[in-house]
């Protein structure tokens, strides 16, 4: 066999000696089982699921998408009902200004009117007067 | 008892768990030691990793998968420990002293080869531990660790080269 075999073979044994298993200190088994009994009684740990995990279950799944459906529906309903209403109190409000605008002239013209009838009252009555004393 | 199935501790729950940890409790040690080079740290890892095991042993259903979960766990807790203690990449001579062998041939080499994979980056030196002292294949490793086959090939190829250079620079003489 050539050299550098021999010197890797060698390393290896050498590896295998510096490497092999030590003895423990003693009363090492003894602490550990000490240690052990200070312990809760072996259980395994409780696997931790994550919360997600809840929605691989089929029938959740389908539950939760007709869950957001119905609300995404509903919501959509409600929205247009406030707006129908909104829309309706609109145009109520337009009526009423609209009213009130002609009450508003009406009223302007019966005053007018009102007023023209009162300056001819006292000349009709100065006339009158006048000839009453010719006579 | 290699053989053993996990299932069987269900009978006695502690005496199961009690023969489990001293079945494993030196691969689980010597993970920790060798990557740390620490050995008070190397031990309170050690009894985590086995805490741990004790909070898990109901989902593991063979010996084999036992033993992928342990070494799985021991490696991964290992490069976490290393990253929080915020360690810089140390050279040669700031390795920590690695713990002396009991049984050892060459003390002196051993301790040096110790230091030299101490220097080594964290995922590559724990690719080098699983090889060396379990004697895991790539595949295996790369399943441990998490880790594509072709980046834990190319770990091993790259410290060894590294190892092989530093050895041969330090204590070549000695080596050849």
């Amino acid at each position: 066999m050539n050299q550098p075999n021999e010197d890797m073979k060698r390393i290896d044994e050498l590896m295998k000696t510096a490497l092999r298993r030590e003895e423990v200190p003693s009363g090492f088994a003894e602490r550990v089982l000490a240690r052990a009994e200070q312990r809760p009684a072996v259980t395994l740990e409780p696997e931790r699921i994550p919360w997600f995990h809840f929605f691989s279950r089929p029938l959740v799944r389908w539950a939760a998408f007709t869950a957001v459906t119905a609300s995404l529906i509903a919501g959509s309903l409600h929205y247009r009902n406030v707006r129908r209403e909104q829309a309706k109190g609109e145009a109520a409000k337009q009526q009423l200004m609209l009213a009130l605008h002609i009450a508003g002239s009406k009223l302007q013209l019966a005053r007018s009117k009102v007023n023209g009838i009162q300056t001819s009252q006292p000349r009709r009555e100065r006339e009158t007067n006048r000839s009453r004393s010719k006579s | 008892m290699a053989s053993r199935p996990a299932n069987n501790q269900l009978d006695s729950p502690e005496l199961g768990f009690a023969e489990i940890v001293r079945h494993h409790q030196s691969m689980v040690f010597s993970i920790a030691l060798h990557f740390l080079a620490d050995r008070s740290a190397a031990e309170e890892l050690a009894q985590d990793v086995f805490l741990q095991l004790h909070r898990t042993l109901p989902s593991l259903k063979s010996e084999d998968h036992m033993k992928f979960w342990l070494r799985k766990v021991t490696a991964h807790r290992c490069i976490d420990y290393q990253r929080r203690r915020r360690a810089p990449q140390i050279s040669l001579e700031d390795a920590p002293e690695p713990v002396a062998s009991t049984h050892s041939a060459d003390p002196f080499l051993e301790r040096r080869v110790r230091q030299l994979i101490a220097t080594l980056p964290e995922k590559p030196r724990m690719v080098v531990i699983l090889r060396y002292q379990e004697d895991m294949s790539p595949e295996d490793i790369a399943q441990t660790l998490a880790m594509p086959l072709a980046t834990v090939k190319s770990h091993l190829q790259r410290s060894l080269a590294i190892l092989r250079e530093k050895m041969t620079r330090t204590i070549g003489e000695v080596l050849i």
